[in-house]
């Protein structure tokens, strides 16, 4: 898996291309914990390329969650292909994670 | 219909789920499954191998798990053998979905997304093994054919 990281005006944003499960996601996890500890509180995740997310990669983002909220920081994601999304929906993740269609939807939440 | 059977053994080391993930690209594209229904069916093998390697073994030595897809008529049969610990998925605690995000627990997600997305999983402990027999109708999920005018 591949993770384009870029910074737009103070946003994190992830940009993730290819598979999401137990192998890749914690090179994931380490990235974005990175950014978290050093004081990011904005992040977008970009799913537009993502092609596959096992509860590994569920699991990195609801931990990331959980760590941007109790620091009053913010994420957003974006773009996923329906597969992708079904699985947040079969996990009830879309309940209480802020999924929106476009990465313009994503960057005005801020 | 034509029965079509294949069967492939991984070791037990997460780096063989791209193997996993290529054997069902290639069963699935050759008897036409929709992108949508290999995507589903690797999810659910995926999950269940990944427990397997993760809580399934009590050594350190390498163990094969067998994987057998059969394909009948409307229906995907995936067979999932292993020679680890009992243990049977089917049984597991279903996680709270209706949680908030502070309370929501990752915990048997996994096996929660596999039964999800197949129609049947029977569990069997048989000669000092582990045997998931899971089912997926495809009828449903594979395009509609398009209507050809006489």
């Amino acid at each position: 898996m591949e993770i384009i990281e870029e910074n737009q005006g103070g946003i994190n944003i992830y940009k993730l291309n290819g598979r999401l499960d137990s192998n890749t996601s914690q090179s994931f996890e380490k990235k974005i914990f990175q950014a978290i500890d050093d004081g990011s509180k904005s992040v977008i995740i970009d799913f537009k390329n993502l092609d596959y997310i096992s509860s590994a990669g569920l699991r990195v983002i609801l931990k990331a969650t959980k760590a941007l909220t109790r620091e009053d920081g913010k994420i957003m994601l974006c773009d996923m292909q329906d597969y992708v999304k079904e699985v947040f929906e079969i996990a009830g993740f879309d309940s209480f994670l802020p999924i929106v269609s476009t990465m313009d939807d994503a960057l005005q939440a801020f | 219909m034509a029965k079509n059977k294949v069967s492939f053994k991984l070791k037990s080391n997460l780096s063989e789920l791209d193997a996993l993930c290529e054997h069902l690209e290639r069963f699935g594209q050759s008897i036409g499954l929709s992108p949508k229904c290999i995507f589903e069916a690797n999810l659910a093998l995926d999950e269940l191998f990944t427990n397997i390697i993760s809580y399934g073994f009590d050594d350190r030595s390498e163990h094969i798990i067998k994987i057998t897809i059969t394909h009948q008529d409307d229906n995907l049969v995936f067979s999932i053998e292993d020679d680890g610990v009992p243990f049977n998925p089917t049984k597991a605690k279903a996680p709270d979905l209706e949680c908030t995000i502070e309370e929501c627990k990752i915990g048997g997600l996994g096996i929660h997304l596999a039964k999800n997305l197949m129609d049947e999983v029977c569990y069997q402990r048989c000669k000092n093994k582990n045997i998931l027999t899971l089912t997926k109708n495809i009828k449903e999920t594979e395009p509609k054919k398009k209507r050809v005018k006489n």
